[in-house]
């Protein structure tokens, strides 16, 4: 209790958790109010962010450089095992608080206009409310279980998202196999917490953090195997290399969706995970190399996979596994502050982008439902030349396009700067960190190359929707580009939140992260860069950016395309990048059917049916009854067999009694 | 008084009541049995308070009964079997009520033989003879026996006969195991009694004799948990029987397994239960339960079948967790024999009445059902999820506590058993989506109707339980854990692991 | 009371309850002889029977109220609880059996009052058999039985399968005997005496017993054996029980075999207490009898046949009480032996009822539907088998709980679990029988309509199923009975004591 507003925590997710109740229920009685379902669903979500910013400034006066911990019940008590269902506020929370609700609440307006027609209009809300309380769960939780509790919810309504539309059954398989990829990850998170648990004696973040450097041995096995199974968890959540295939998957879900959960939220729990435990990383060199590299890793490979992609929600997919590969990239070198500089601005222009697409596909599909025709609404090929119909949409994500291409001074400029310039600095020490960098580089490059390929397909050169459906294209309603505006502002704005010394800036970010990561800067050296080098790392990262947008506006020709139904097949390694480096058939090839196959023929149809129920049970039955029916061959009626199995007796009684 | 003659009355009310039953007029029969129920889960309700979390046995009463063989009527509850005989009381009523549209033939004798199997079930849980935990034991097998065969579905007789010849097989060899042990303890201290103390107290330097009555118990329990591959009598029966049937057999018949390992085979013979190989087997059977379980399950066409098998897996967990023994693992094991009576329960439930409808336990037969019915869709999602395990239900908690406790003795197996949430999640999601979710592809399904009033009633109490032990399982957590905390420093004096402040 | 053999009313007074018997016998006999043609005299016989048991039964109670003891070891018969408490099994199952008969006999056509003339006297020979305290007495015992029962099995001249029965009967029991009288004159030969306790003195003179008594000895269990129908000695007993009349095999299945078994427990307690040997072909032949008679149970289709083999695996129950030895077998041995003789009564009486004199062809299957169209019949039935497998709740089960004390106590470990996994075995074949009455459907709606019991069935059945179920949840009394009854036949006073 500290006796000001930042008592009142509890609100923000209390009121998500309202607002679910309601809807849900009304979801069941009165499918159909639907007005009464927006005032509720987005009405909860702008109290929220109202609280969040309360508390945020309550927090200020504060000046706690410690958590501040609310404990509301005891949840789980055993033994030394005490679990209280607790919040945790401090600068890292706070930040993730804010993001998620000041761009949930943009992005539940944005739903407002874009599901009206929907039937399940009810439904989505208070599955995005539900949502909204777990992911709040999760950055408040005090506690590693408490955390998961959000952990899990995230995920169960990503996966109840992803199939909203379960009549299709492409997208419940989508929903379904997000979930299952995210327990994977889970599983390594579970296991983690039990290590930490015997290694620490408790699981609430403060005295893990406080016993960890007495308890766990810098660079000692523990340790690492710890973090190596959390990040685990992470690569789950945060659709990282292997487990990221199900993320693409999940835009099956309504495109608001795919910008609140799949791009600005939940997706980035994992590195929000890392950020909180970067003592337990910084204690593990391997892990964080591990971690760093596979960042690195994602980052370029995803890219590779966005350049070919038709699908314009896919690109963006792709584009988010990469942008958090970033992020990954940042914690794992130990540059917390980056990566969550860069989770927040990624936040904003990512959502951005993924509502823009929104907008553009809300129009295309109404067009294409004015003339009952059944083309792919989502597909680049079928757009072309909308800057003529949407001009604001095309304004706005020009912003985003600038902003994740690293273009000074919008946002995406700075966080990505202060990434690939930690990880030069630490190469200098380790030249791993290096090869990173240099993936972060060719990724960025990639990065500008296929959204300006986005922004040329989509909204320049001729337009390939159709005659008929030309004349259905429109900018959407005010509901929706209203955020779309703000999120413009946000992108092209949010360098501000950190502008490093290097621009004169104050560095607020870091500053203000640093009771969370002071921990961990004292184990990893800083390593000092000087200013001549960093400009030229600016310039080579704005350099890269640039080549990669004017290659693609010079390279690609929107005029040769044509429509998707008639758009030929690609060939080569075009088509490798097209089909995602068959990334998918191949687990489904080496984990997937023989699971199922090994599952049902082996241990069902032979050892479970054949061997143990047939062979064993029923075959002693069998036997028994065998040996039974057998008799009939000595009870035959005839007096001599009697005499003869008689004597016989005799003589072995005989036997017993003499012998 | 009214502490002495609490259990006693348990037992008595429902054979009375199973005998009014079958005298009453037959359409009154389900009503008669659902009031009876009811009064039996309110006379069981003050358990809860009575009850006073010490590690002792309580509310005991001891009358001789054949003093010829020194067998007494003795009965008591201690922190766990006080759980198993609530849940007793608390499934009941649901089960009848959920039995109400589905049983249509012969009513009065299917109540009454429910009646009479709680006394049996609940007779097994308060033994504290080890004659009376026998009788009891095969008492409620000829109700369900009946139950299966009589009600049962298409290929019931074989079902009901595997179910009960395989009980018999195990329960018989106990019987002698207990003889034996009976007449140890009698040559050893004079006194010839089967009273659950007195052989526990004089179970002592058995020698070579404790493997083999080990064993005789073993086979007793293992085969009712059950564990691999002793488990083939369950898919027959879960998915035979009706769905009351189906539920209890789930919800309290195989928790006679674990509960008798826990009251009898663990504290009568630690040697042999903490012997390393013997350990090694336990865990290795428990792991294959866990994942094997899941994988079958996850290739099952029959829902029902489906369920039993997940069975098999959760079973798993609370073997891993009992012989896990430090406080959190035993604690865990408790709740998820609480907890898989509450989903699994649930979901026979649901399976049923949606079979009442349809007439297929086969999941092909469904998809896409969630626009007819969708309060059916949602509560099914709701129990599934606790069954696998999520966080905020029931399912999570004693998972959690089994694993976290578990891993503090068998690192290796327990990271293995972690891999069941992922086919878990498998396993129940793939149902679901092909069940609920999916195009609505078959016309039959089209005119499907939505849950009951009546149904809902069944199904609202378990998710009030669902939420209530996943949300704030103190309350049952505190009334365990002397009793855990008991059987631990029974079998491995000293404090228990996971239970000394300061050090973990 | 002390009764002295030399005293000639004391001879009489410890003869009591047989003499009452005979006398009955005489009397029935001469109405027989005068009143044989209508329903009504064999009406009127049955009730003669009837007060002829009953009044044994009084009289066999008034030495057992005065605790009439032999005075002295050395006497032809024995006067102990034992021997009460058997006789009483002996007359209790020859009353059901009457009860059973009568609307059996009417209805078969089978109006020979001398069916119970024959009854009276295999009675008497059992009483007989377990009376003597002396291997001859034994034997005239068990001549009277066998040959009365040889009769019986034949009773239904018509019946071509009776008459077979019968003369298989007659010729391998004859085999038998030749092997009993053979084991008493070697048992003469070596010990000079053919008195129980004279001969247990003997043996415990000789040290190490020669070969001729353990050749007698392997002698008279081959000749009990045949008559308790233990495997290998049990071929007779599927066809005779399956082709006499099935009252009569019920009579057989129970009395007879309870008699040869009271005479082998009493002979191989009170002679042969000291020889170990007996002991240990008892085991062997326990063990093959419980796994030859449950194996082949289950391989039978015919009702009447599963019961046959099922009063087979019972004999091996039996035995493992008797090889036990010891009082807690011998006792184990009385509680089961009544438990036994009430359950198969039951059944057989149930039999009667579905039979319509075809009772051999009726198969487990024909019971279908019972459940529905005669509830309490197939009720009755259905406590018989649990009992039969020894389900708790019925005598059954105690009687099984308690020889397997005895034979734990015996340290006899392995026997006890031999018996309880051949009693699963069992289940295969009891189950069916419920099975069929209560989940399978009737196969017609006629199907069981002619099913029924007269009065006299009925009560007779009904005594059984209280019975069962009574000693089942409270034996207390049956089991202080047991208890009591045996002190005496345990193995004599070592003394020697030197033949006149």
């Amino acid at each position: 209790m500290t006796g000001s507003f930042v008592d009142f925590i509890w609100l923000a997710p209390a009121l998500a958790l309202l607002g679910f109740v309601l809807n849900g229920t009304i979801a069941f009685v009165r499918p159909n109010a639907k007005t009464l379902v927006s005032v509720i669903g987005a009405g909860v979500l702008l109290v929220a962010f109202a609280v969040a910013l309360a508390v945020f400034s309550a927090f200020l006066g504060l000046h706690a450089e410690e958590a501040v911990v609310f404990r509301y019940w005891s949840w789980i008590p055993v033994g030394t095992l005490q679990i209280d269902v607790a919040f945790q506020v401090d600068q890292l929370s706070l930040v993730m608080l804010l993001v998620v609700t000041g761009v949930g609440s943009l992005i539940h307006l944005f739903s407002v206009g874009y599901m009206k027609d929907d039937p399940g209009y009810a439904r989505y809300f208070a599955y995005l409310n539900l949502f909204v309380f777990f992911m709040l769960v999760l950055v408040l939780g005090a506690s590693f279980p408490v955390m998961f509790v959000g952990w899990e919810g995230v995920g169960l309504c990503s996966y109840l998202l992803i199939g909203f539309w379960y009549g299709d059954a492409a997208n419940a398989n989508a929903g379904r196999k997000a979930f299952i990829m995210n327990r994977i990850g889970d599983f390594g998170f579970m296991v983690a917490m039990f290590m930490i648990f015997w290694a620490t004696g408790s699981l609430d973040f403060a005295t893990v953090f406080a016993h960890a450097p007495t308890a766990l041995v810098p660079g000692g096995v523990a340790v690492t195997a710890i973090t190596l199974f959390l990040f685990l968890g992470c690569t789950g959540k945060s659709a990282q290399i292997p487990l990221y295939t199900w993320l693409p998957d999940a835009m099956a879900g309504p495109t608001p969706v795919s910008a609140l959960i799949h791009a600005a939220t939940m997706v980035t729990a994992g590195v929000y995970l890392v950020a909180r435990c970067n003592l337990l990383f910084a204690m593990a060199p391997i892990s964080s190399e591990v971690v760093a590299g596979v960042g690195a890793l994602t980052a370029l490979f995803a890219a590779t996979i966005a350049l070919k992609q038709w699908d314009i929600k896919k690109v963006l997919a792709y584009s988010t596994v990469s942008q958090l590969g970033y992020m990954f990239l940042a914690v794992g070198t130990g540059a917390i502050t980056g990566g969550i500089f860069h989770l927040a601005t990624h936040a904003f222009f990512k959502a951005l982008l993924f509502l823009g697409s929104g907008s553009v596909i809300f129009a295309m599909h109404r067009a294409y439902h004015h003339t009952h025709s059944h083309e792919d609404a989502q597909d680049m090929r079928n757009m072309g030349g909308l800057s003529r119909y949407m001009p604001w949409t095309t304004a706005v994500m020009w912003i985003a396009t600038l902003a994740i291409a690293g273009i000074p001074p919008l946002a995406g400029f700075f966080s990505k700067d202060e990434i690939l310039a930690a990880a030069n600095a630490r190469g200098h020490a380790e030249p791993a960190w290096l090869v990173f960098w240099g993936f972060g580089l060719v990724a960025a490059l990639l990065t500008a190359f296929y959204m300006t390929r986005l922004m040329l397909y989509t909204f320049y050169g001729p337009n390939r929707t159709g005659e008929k459906e030309q004349a259905h294209l429109h900018e959407a309603p005010w509901i929706m580009t209203g955020p779309l505006l703000v999120l413009a502002v946000l992108s092209a704005a949010g360098g501000l939140l950190n502008v490093p010394e290097l621009f004169h800036g104050g560095a607020r970010l870091r500053h203000w992260l640093e009771p969370i990561t002071q921990p961990s800067a004292t184990l990893i050296p800083e390593v000092p860069v000087s200013a001549s080098s960093e400009w030229l790392l600016v310039g080579i990262a704005v350099a890269i950016a640039v080549i990669g947008i004017v290659g693609a506006w010079r390279l690609l020709k929107p005029d040769r395309l044509v429509p998707a139904r008639s758009a030929p097949e690609e060939r080569g390694f075009a088509r490798v990048l097209k089909n995602k480096w068959y990334v998918d058939e191949l687990y489904d090839f080496l984990f997937v059917r023989p699971l199922v196959w090994f599952s049902r023929v082996v241990l069902w149809q032979e050892i479970d049916q054949r061997i143990v129920d047939s062979a064993g049970v029923n075959g002693a039955a069998r036997g028994a009854r065998a040996l039974g029916w057998a008799n009939r061959w000595l009870q035959t009626g005839q007096v001599g067999t009697y005499v003869a199995v008689f004597v016989i007796g005799v003589l072995l009684v005989l036997w017993r009694a003499l012998g | 008084m009214y502490a002495s003659w609490l259990l006693t009355a348990l037992l008595v009310w429902p054979l009375l009541a199973g005998a009014i039953v079958l005298l009453a007029p037959a359409r009154l029969a389900k009503f008669i049995a659902l009031a009876a129920s009811l009064v039996e889960f309110a006379i069981s309700v003050p358990l809860w308070w009575t009850f006073v979390p010490s590690g002792g046995m309580q509310l005991t009463a001891d009358y001789a009964w054949i003093a010829a063989w020194g067998v007494h009527y003795t009965v008591g509850v201690d922190g766990i079997s006080l759980f198993m005989v609530l849940l007793t009381t608390f499934l009941m009523p649901l089960s009848i009520l959920g039995s109400w549209s589905y049983i249509t033939k012969r009513e009065p004798g299917f109540y009454s033989l429910l009646l009479v199997l709680t006394t049996g079930m609940i007779g097994v849980f308060v033994a504290l003879d080890l004659f009376l935990f026998y009788v009891m034991w095969e008492v409620m097998l000829i109700p369900m026996y009946f139950i299966i065969g009589v009600w049962g579905g298409d290929n019931r007789l074989y079902a009901a006969i595997k179910f009960f010849i395989y009980t018999f097989l195990g329960s018989l060899l106990m019987l002698v195991a207990i003889l034996v042990l009976y007449l140890h303890a009698g040559q050893a201290s004079g006194v010839y009694s089967f009273g659950y103390a007195h052989l526990l107290g004089n179970a002592k330097d058995l020698g070579s004799l404790a493997w083999w009555l080990f064993g005789a118990f073993f086979l007793a329990f293992a085969i009712k948990v059950p564990l691999f591959p002793l488990h083939t009598w369950l898919p027959d029966a879960h998915v035979e029987a009706p769905t009351a049937g189906s539920v209890i057999l789930a919800g309290i018949l195989l928790k006679m397994g674990t509960y008798g390992f826990l009251r009898f085979a663990l504290p009568f013979f630690p040697a042999v239960a903490l012997n390393q190989t013997v350990q090694l087997v336990i865990v290795v059977l428990a792991l294959i339960g866990i994942i094997y379980g899941g994988l079958v399950a996850m290739v099952q066409p029959d829902f029902k079948k489906l369920i039993a098998y997940s069975s098999v897996a959760h079973l798993g967990f609370v073997m891993l967790g009992i012989w896990a023994l430090t406080l959190q693992s035993v604690q865990g094991a408790l709740l998820i024999m609480i907890n898989h009576g509450i989903s699994t329960g649930a979901l026979f439930f649901l399976v049923g009445m949606i079979y009442e409808r349809r007439h297929s336990r086969l999941i092909e037969s469904y998809g896409g059902i969630a626009r007819v019915v969708p309060l059916f869709a949602a509560i099914l999602t709701i129990v599934s999820l606790s069954s696998i395990a999520l966080p905020g239900t029931n399912g999570f908690v004693g998972e959690f506590l089994v694993l976290i406790g578990s891993f503090r003795t068998y690192p290796i197996a327990t990271a293995l058993a972690t891999t069941g949430v992922i086919v878990a999640a498998a396993y129940l999601l793939t149902a679901l989506q092909r069940v609920i979710y999916n195009p609505l592809a078959q016309p039959e399904n089209e005119k499907l109707t939505d849950l009951t009033p009546r149904e809902i009633t069944v199904l609202v109490p378990l998710l009030v339980l669902i939420l209530w032990i996943g949300i704030y399982p103190k309350p049952f957590l505190e009334r365990m854990e002397p009793s855990s905390r008991a059987l631990i420093q029974q079998l491995r004096p000293g404090p228990a692991a996971g239970d000394t402040p300061g050090q973990p | 009371m002390r009764l002295d053999p030399a005293i000639y009313n004391d001879l009489l007074l410890s003869l009591l309850p047989e003499l009452v018997l005979t006398g009955w016998s005489l009397v029935v006999l001469l109405f027989v002889a005068w009143r044989h043609e209508t329903v009504r005299d064999l009406r009127i016989t049955a009730w003669l029977t009837l007060l002829a048991l009953v009044s044994t039964a009084v009289a066999t109670w008034w030495l057992w109220w005065n605790t009439a003891t032999i005075q002295g070891q050395v006497s032809m018969i024995a006067a102990d609880d034992f021997r009460w408490v058997v006789t009483w099994v002996f007359l209790g199952a020859a009353a059901l059996t009457v009860l059973i008969s009568i609307a059996y006999l009417e209805r078969e056509q089978l109006l020979a009052p001398e069916y119970y003339v024959l009854l009276i006297f295999g009675t008497l020979g059992m009483m007989v058999m377990a009376a003597g305290a002396d291997l001859m007495v034994i034997f005239l015992g068990l001549e009277l039985m066998s040959v009365a029962v040889y009769v019986l099995a034949g009773i239904d001249r018509r019946r071509a399968r009776s008459a077979e029965a019968a003369l298989k009967y007659f010729l391998l029991g004859a085999f038998a005997s030749g092997f009993l009288l053979y084991g008493i004159a070697l048992v003469y030969g070596a010990t000079g005496t053919t008195n129980l306790v004279l001969i247990g003195g003997q043996v415990s003179l000789m040290g190490k017993p020669s070969v001729m008594l353990l050749a007698g000895l392997g002698m008279l269990i081959v000749g009990f054996g045949f008559k308790i129908a233990a495997v290998p000695f049990h071929m007779w007993a599927p066809d005779v029980y399956d082709g006499a009349p099935t009252p009569v095999t019920a009579f057989m299945a129970t009395g007879v075999k309870a008699a040869a078994f009271a005479a082998l427990l009493r002979v191989m307690n009170q002679a042969f207490g000291p020889v170990p040997a007996w002991h240990d072909i008892l085991w062997w032949l326990a063990v093959i009898t419980m796994v030859g008679g449950n194996l082949f149970a289950l391989g039978q289709r015919s009702l009447k046949r599963m019961l046959a083999y099922s009063s087979v695996a019972h004999a091996g129950y039996l035995l493992v009480a008797v090889s036990a030895g010891g009082a807690a077998g011998s006792s184990a041995f009385l509680v089961y032996v009544i438990a036994y003789t009430l359950m198969s009564l039951g059944a057989f009486a149930v039999l009667t009822a579905k039979g319509r004199g075809g009772e051999s062809d009726v198969l487990i299957d024909d019971l279908a539907g019972l459940a529905t169209r005669r509830p309490w019949l197939a009720f009755a039935l259905a406590v018989c088998m649990l009992s039969l497998l020894g389900f708790p709740g019925t005598a059954g089960f105690i009687g099984k709980w308690y020889i397997l004390i005895a034979a734990t106590t015996a340290g006899k470990n392995t026997l006890a679990a031999i018996l309880v996994l051949t009693s699963v075995v069992s289940a295969g074949y009891y189950l069916p029988v419920i099975m069929a009455m209560y989940m399978k459907p009737e196969p017609n709606e006629a199907a069981h309509v002619d099913v029924c019991l007269d009065r006299w069935g009925r009560s007779a059945v009904a005594v059984v199923v209280v019975g069962l179920l009574l000693f089942g949840v409270w034996p207390n009394r049956l089991l202080e009975l047991a208890r009591s009854a045996v002190e005496t036949v345990q193995p004599a006073a070592t003394t020697a004591v030197t033949p006149r």
